[in-house]
């Protein structure tokens, strides 16, 4: 778990920088094709995104004069060109045709050029026709794929995919990430295999090998084959949408749902992240801060946006996958580790000693500062885990997976309605109790559902029906209504046994839930990362691959072997229980050209030290558990690594707003239009 | 010795160290016109070059030939074949010129521009109707776009060929038409934007899309301005017979030269043009006069009138009897051959000419340059890839081979490749073919340009050829074969279909046994439908394994189902757009609907897709769409959504009410029908009780917990009491919210009685814990002895109440909680009074 250990095994990961730099260097050119200053007008879902990969500086180089975010109303700007950078979204069109007109009433003349990401469409260009501006406007695109948010992470940050695809039925996300796992085959070579689950990841992989097919691609070679890809694991969120519902419990887990996390940035109150004039020198935080605000328009409250990055803060890397329980203990350790190196200063006699330590110095300020933030976020956390609500809504939720008493569960959940607790609360917890109870009495259901509409307002009558619709299954009432399929039904208590889902919290156990990824969820292994485990790590899934008869303490553990990771063999072993899960189970070899082979030579030759990576894409959108809990599972075999792709970062939270926000989004054409 | 040495066309400069040569490539004798009376346009690259009859020269009555009295364009090869003849039906010319792929624009005074390949073939694109309007009057045109010069003397620019709107670029602000210009293209630039220079009175305007500079020049007014090849020097010709050369910033002064001092020649300077980078060419009639980097000259003589061509390193001579190359003798060539030379390369050459004369020199010479043999080796192929002819080619290759002989590692690939280059080379400099492209051009252009140019004249065999020899993909000869191939049959008339399979079959064999399998049939089908041969199109579609690429076809076929069906598959939501965007235009509403309902749950994503579009662009539609299909829910979700929108009463009352009616029609949704039904109900009594209140509340839209709270808090009990018993509010929820207003509004009082009123449905903690929640911990201590006994001690604790939290656990006798007390109490009075109350309970 220590983070030199991870150093040390860290070998021929892809270097997600070089994703950073690509996209950087493709919006550069695509500011640049405009000649001149420019008026900047971002849409502001692409604005967290882009400051992953750019800063603002950066863009005043290229000629951008000022910025604006797309909002509706008129704009004025200095500058005849205007550029406006969004997703090819109708709203967003819209605005963009109506402020040309405004400006075209009032004859002021703009060049206006308009660049899509990730690419242009022809509903934008018909958009445009209909309004009459499509003369006006230059049209370009820019290619922004996956975005690097950390060293093993790589996002779309498309926070509306899980909508899209299970509400909407608008598969564009499933063709951009196609687009994005092409994209990253040409920089680490062809997928050899295709593992996934789901009816969208089967959609998914038949397009990429549709497109691999296709000439074009396969003949190039990859620009990095150290990375050694064995395999692309596609889960698709429907498989697991239990684990989404829960709260994360790990530190990162936790600071999304309690402050909210987006884009890698969480909004703090200044105070934590800038001292107050304090002894310690501010070079070192303001290095930090400054790379990692990305545009933020001027506001009076007093927050600023925080960078969670382990690239400038080195403790985070520490701390972010850890229980919440144990993140106390590690600030502790860590703050004595510090005293103890700013001591040896003390005792520091002769010149050479001195030198070592100035030298040491930065690095320990650095640190220093990042304990500092980090003991303040805990603090901040710590209060609102102590809240009635959320401690209620934890054992309600242990109740559930336990199947506990399930009809005293929802009567607790309609207490949280009566004590006004938060919406996606309840919601969360509702569907939760729906999908591992196998639905709620029908009765019941339709008085809860009265309850939230009467506490929340009848405009979530729509979102109700959303979480009913087939394609989402995830409130229904028990017996279904003969409409839906039977197959909407989720095998629960068979799937929390087989996969051994459930780890019982008694205190002999209590080692055990450190040593299984259910420590994310203190005792529930998320059922994605299970599923992860039985391609990838097939021991992990029937009993804890960190032994028990070895000693816990991590000296010892480091020196001894770990055992090599097993090939990649598809579900091998585990096809009965993975067909039991609703959607399509995938499996395909790709064979790329007739010379090799479609497996590289795995089982042929005994390859001991080579280390492969594996690609785990979560279509609809991840959690910063699983992703805590795959870092885990890639710990405990050497050979493999894990390099985890999303549509994007989730939280049962963005979830149920997504759900409850999504008909707003597109407010129609004015009456008189 | 047949063949002449390369140094015979040598000539040297006046310094003596630097030689230019005239490569003749072609003989040409009364191939082409008298080029005084023409404007002629050539293309780089050893291209063609373009003649239209010049209207402002006169003319001798006997020479009339058709070509000049119609608005005609002949095109001729360097070798002086006639590659084109068409003539020109629309407004003026103003210019012509040739793009980057050798196809000739042909820009009239209305802005219309066309662009026609080597058979005759064209598109036409316009400049726009403001610029029709005000009229062209002249333009320059380079390999990749064009700035055209209008009447109102503003300048317009085009990028690329595909009709692209034009710019229009800062405003010179001219008040009479420059006396000369030209433009730098844009890859030239630093700007990486296209600039344009115009001469104006004395000085000299550079212009591109965003300012205008004027350079303070006072030497002018230029007659010819001239950019070199790289951009970075300007060749400019004052009025006075001065070429000034400067570089491209003007900040450089590189070359003056009088040209009226030069002997011999009549008139004023016809062209000024760069030969290569580093030397500039001066043509009269009779005279072409060669000005190097220092003022050096070399006089060449033509016979008649000529037109000299600049090639990016050197220039193409075109008179009416020959074809010349004059180019700086390449470093290479001349270390090899500059007569007395002592380089490796030269003694090399020597060595070998010595080998096979058996002469023992040979060896001799060999060992004499030993240690420079490899380079000396590499010097003689680059050598061998400047010459012309191939006789010189297949000596100096000769020579290296000898030499690496003597090498112990040398990597051949070079020596391989050049020897590939030379035969590709002169295969196409073949006067049949007619492209005289030298080593320098080719690897610019690269060869996959010199297979385009060739497929464009027809030539496929030579081509494809060509591109196997190189190990090239065939596609794009295939390609290029049958497009040509179904156009050639179209002029076999009764197209039938038999006529259709045995086209088709030839396409698809060929294709076989080409390796042809990733040529896309699909832009081969578009070429036989565009030609009017819908039987052809849809068998060669049928071969079309991209689904994508067939979809805009298909549709163009009216092969709607086909193209929304493919259009799905491909799983590119924007092909689906397209698709039924295009349906949606050109189908009655009816058989659009029908379509998408019929297609099942294949096109499923399809009417999902269209759902998400017209959800936010076209509600009426989708209105429509639910109705015929009978979708009641969704048709009640679009009702819902409308009135999350709506502000004014009456209308959003109307439309939940419209969503309750669509619910009501299904018979498995009384609930929602039932909630709507509440929902209107909710709404007409707020906006009652907003209009009984004067507006001062606001309540409408709120769910009813909100409302019940906007009751409270203004002290309308009574008024809550209703909404609860209106709408079935269950006790609990509502004694949550009455505690919270209460609270909200300080009303402590009020509170205690209501706490009062009954026995609490929710208990008392609540209410402990909310008023500590929001600071009134002194207020919420009253509660504490209502709830249950063993929560009290904490409860009290909360409230900072310890003493009386030590009390209670005196009174329940519980020890160990007391010395919990103790130990997590704030200060030492706190600790001393529990030591007592722990010490009273022993």
């Amino acid at each position: 778990m220590s983070s030199e250990e991870r150093t040390t095994e860290t070998g021929p990961l892809l270097d997600t920088n070089i994703l950073k730099e690509i996209a950087k260097k493709d919006l550069v050119n695509a500011l640049n094709a405009v000649n001149g200053a420019k008026t900047l007008v971002l849409d502001s879902t692409l604005a967290g995104p882009l400051g992953l990969v750019t800063e603002v500086a950066l863009l005043k180089q290229h000629g951008v004069d000022k910025m604006f975010w797309l909002e509706p109303g008129p704009l004025t700007s200095t500058t005849s060109n205007i550029v406006y950078l969004c997703r090819p979204k109708i709203k967003y069109v819209k605005i963009i045709a109506d402020q040309i007109k405004r400006h075209a009433q009032e004859a002021k003349k703009h060049m206006y050029t308009l660049i899509l990401t990730p690419r242009v469409s022809t509903l934008v260009t018909r958009i445009l026709e209909e309004e009459g501006v499509l003369g006006e406007v230059t049209l370009t695109a820019l290619n922004l794929q996956f975005i690097p948010l950390a060293e093993d992470v790589i996002s779309l940050e498309n926070e509306f995919a899980f909508r899209e695809l299970w509400v909407d039925g608008d598969e564009t996300v499933l063709f951009d990430s196609a687009q994005g796992l092409l994209s990253l085959q040409k920089l680490v070579g062809p997928f050899p295999q295709i593992v996934g689950k789901g009816d969208y990841a089967k959609r998914l992989s038949s397009l990429l090998v549709r497109q691999n097919k296709t000439p074009t691609s396969a003949a190039e070679a990859p620009l990095s084959s150290a990375a050694n890809v064995d395999s692309l694991i596609i889960l698709d969120r429907k498989v697991d949408l239990i684990t989404p519902l829960l709260t994360q419990l790990t530190y990162e887990g936790l600071i999304d749902e309690l402050i909210g996390i987006r884009n890698s940035h969480v909004e703090l109150p200044v105070a934590i992240i800038n001292p107050p004039p304090a002894n310690a020198p501010s070079a070192s935080a303001a290095t930090a801060s400054t790379s990692a605000v990305p545009i933020v328009n001027v506001k009076k409250d007093a927050k600023k946006k925080y960078h969670l990055t382990t690239s400038t803060d080195p403790l985070y890397a520490e701390l972010r996958d850890l229980n919440f329980s144990n993140v106390g203990r590690k600030l502790n350790t860590v703050a004595r580790r510090l005293d103890e190196d700013y001591k040896t200063n003390l005792q520091s006699k002769t010149v050479a000693q001195l030198r070592d330590f100035v030298g040491k110095l930065g690095g320990l300020q650095t640190e220093h500062q990042s304990l500092r933030i980090h003991t303040a976020v805990s603090e901040l956390i710590l209060p609102l885990t102590r809240t009635d609500v959320f401690n209620k809504s934890l054992e309600i939720q242990q109740n559930l997976l336990a199947s506990y008493e399930v009809s005293a569960q929802i009567a607790a959940i309609e207490d949280l309605i009566a004590q006004g607790a938060d919406m996606q609360i309840v919601v969360r917890l509702l569907c939760l109790a729906s999908i591992t109870a196998g639905g709620i009495k029908a009765k019941t259901l339709e008085n809860i559902k009265r309850e939230l509409l009467q506490t929340y307002g009848f405009d979530y009558l729509p979102m109700l029906l959303s979480l009913a619709q087939p394609s989402l299954a995830m409130l229904l009432p028990n017996p279904l209504p003969p409409s839906l399929p039977p197959s909407g039904k989720y095998p629960f208590s068979l799937v929390r046994k087989s996969l051994r889902l459930l780890i019982d919290d008694n205190p002999e156990a209590l080692e055990e839930v450190e040593n299984d990824i259910g420590f994310v969820y203190s005792g529930w292994a998320p059922i994605s990362i299970r599923l992860v485990q039985c391609i990838a790590q097939k021991g992990g899934v029937l009993s804890n691959p960190a032994e028990k008869e070895k000693p816990a303490d991590e000296q010892s553990k480091s020196s001894i072997e770990k055992v090599q990771a097993h090939p990649i063999v598809g579900w091998k072993g585990f096809e009965d229980i993975v067909s039991t899960l609703p959607g399509e189970t995938v499996e395909v070899a790709q064979r790329h050209d007739e010379t090799g082979s479609a497996l590289p030579p795995m089982s042929a030759s005994p390859i001991k030290e080579q280390t492969s990576t594996t690609v785990v894409f979560f279509l609809g959108g991840c959690t910063y558990t699983e992703i805590a809990a795959l870092r885990w599972v890639g710990r405990q075999n050497k050979g493999r690594r894990f390099l985890i792709a999303t549509t994007g970062i989730v939280s049962g939270a963005s979830l149920v707003e997504s759900l409850a926000t999504g008909i707003q989004s597109g407010e129609p054409k004015s009456a008189s239009a | 010795m047949s063949t002449p040495h390369p140094t015979t066309t040598w000539q040297a400069m006046q310094d003596g160290n630097t030689f230019y040569r005239r490569q003749q490539l072609y003989s040409v004798p009364g191939k082409l016109p008298e080029l005084s009376d023409y404007i002629v346009a050539g293309c780089q690259y050893g291209g063609p070059i373009a003649l239209m009859r010049d209207s402002t020269k006169l003319l001798a009555l006997g020479r009339v030939t058709p070509a000049v009295t119609k608005a005609q364009i002949q095109v001729f090869s360097p070798a002086g074949e006639g590659l084109l003849l068409f003539s020109w039906d629309q407004g003026r010319i103003v210019k012509f010129g040739w793009t980057v792929d050798e196809r000739l624009i042909v820009l009239n005074e209305e802005g219309v521009y066309r662009l026609y390949d080597l058979q005759g073939e064209y598109q036409q694109h316009s400049l726009g109707t403001e610029a029709a309007e005000m009229g062209i009057i002249d333009a320059k045109m380079y390999g990749n776009g064009l700035v055209a010069l209008t009447s109102s003397l503003t300048l317009l620019e085009v990028k690329g060929w595909e009709g692209a709107r034009p710019l229009t670029l800062a405003n010179p602000g001219l008040s009479e038409p420059p006396h000369a210009w030209s433009i730098i293209p844009p890859d030239l630039n630093i700007s990486r934007h296209v600039e344009v220079l115009l001469s104006t009175e004395q000085t000299i305007f550079t212009v591109d899309n965003l300012e205008n500079i004027d350079q303070r020049l006072s030497r002018g007014p230029f007659t010819h301005i001239s950019p070199s090849p790289n951009g970075k020097f300007l060749a400019l010709l004052t009025f006075t017979g001065t070429l000034w050369v400067v570089s491209t910033d003007f900040q450089r002064n590189i070359l003056e030269f009088e040209t009226t001092q030069v002997a011999g020649v009549e008139g004023s300077v016809q062209q000024v043009e760069w030969c290569g980078n580093d030397a500039i060419i001066l043509t009269w009639p009779d005279l072409l006069l060669l000005v190097g980097p220092s003022g050096e000259t070399i006089p060449y003589t033509y016979g008649g009138s000529t037109f000299a061509l600049t090639e990016m390193d050197g220039i193409r001579v075109i008179s009416s009897d020959v074809c010349d190359l004059i180019q700086k003798v390449p470093t290479s060539t001349l270390s090899v051959f500059k007569p007395g030379s002592t380089s490796a390369s030269a003694i090399l050459y020597d060595a070998w000419e010595n080998f096979t004369r058996k002469s023992p020199k040979a060896d001799e010479n060999v060992r004499s340059i030993r240690p420079d043999l490899a380079r000396a080796v590499d010097e003689c192929i680059d050598a061998a890839g400047r010459e012309w002819e191939p006789y010189w080619q297949r000596r100096i290759l000769n020579a290296a081979k000898f030499g690496r002989g003597f090498l112990d590692f040398y990597n051949p690939t070079d020596f391989v490749n050049m020897g590939q280059t030379l035969k590709v080379l002169n295969a196409v400099r073949f006067y049949e073919v007619g492209i005289p492209l030298t080593y320098t051009q080719y690897n610019y252009a690269s060869p996959s340009h010199l297979i385009g140019r060739l497929t464009s004249r027809n030539m496929h065999l030579l081509a494809l050829r060509i591109s196997s020899f190189l190990g090239l993909k065939p596609d794009a000869v295939l390609k290029h074969w049958a497009c040509a191939k179904i156009m050639r049959s179209r002029a076999v008339a009764g197209a039938d279909a038999s006529g259709d399979d045995e086209v088709c079959k030839a396409i698809v064999e060929k294709f076989d046994s080409l390796g042809g399998a990733d040529v896309s049939y699909a832009e081969i089908a578009k070429k036989a439908w565009e030609v009017g041969r819908p039987g052809l199109a849809t068998r060669l579609l049928d071969h079309e394994s991209k689904g994508s690429d067939q979809v805009p076809l298909l549709l163009e076929m009216k092969e709607d189902k086909l193209a929304l069906v493919k259009a799905v598959d491909s799983g590119d939501t924007d092909l689906v757009y397209y698709v039924l965007l295009h349906l949606y235009k050109r189908l009655p509403l009816g058989s659009f609907f029908k379509l998408l309902e019929d297609g099942g749950p294949h096109l499923a994503p399809a009417t999902r897709l269209l759902e998400v579009y017209a959800r936010q662009q076209n509600r009426e539609m989708l209105r429509d769409f639910y109705y015929s299909d009978d979708r009641r829910v969704e048709s009640a979700i679009l009702c819902l959504e409308e009135a999350t929108w709506m502000r004014e009463p009456s209308a959003k009352i109307s439309a939940i009410k419209a969503g309750q009616k669509f619910f009501s029609e299904d018979k498995d949704r009384s609930f929602e029908a039932k909630m709507m039904d509440d929902y209107s109900r909710l709404l007409s009594a707020q906006h009652q009780f907003d209009m009984e209140n004067d507006g001062k509340i606001s309540s409408f839209g709120t769910s009813i917990n909100e409302t019940i709270r906007l009751c409270l808090v203004n002290g309308m009990a009574k008024k809550a009491e209703k909404f609860k018993s209106d709408f079935k509010v269950p006790d609990k929820r509502f004694w949550y919210i009455k505690l919270k207003a209460l609270a909200e509004i300080r009303d402590f009082e009020g509170l205690e009685a209501f706490a009062k009123s009954k026995r609490s449905p929710i208990g008392y903690e609540p209410f402990v814990k909310h008023l500590i929640e929001k600071g009134y911990s002194k207020d919420a201590v009253g509660y504490v002895a209502k709830c249950d006994s063993p929560k009290r001690a904490d409860l009290y604790a909360e409230c900072g109440e310890w003493r009386l939290a030590g009390q209670e656990c005196k009174t329940r006798g519980d020890k160990t909680k007391l010395e919990e007390l103790r130990r997590r109490c704030p200060n030492s009075m706190i600790a001393r009074e529990l030591d007592q109350i722990l010490a009273s309970m022993k």
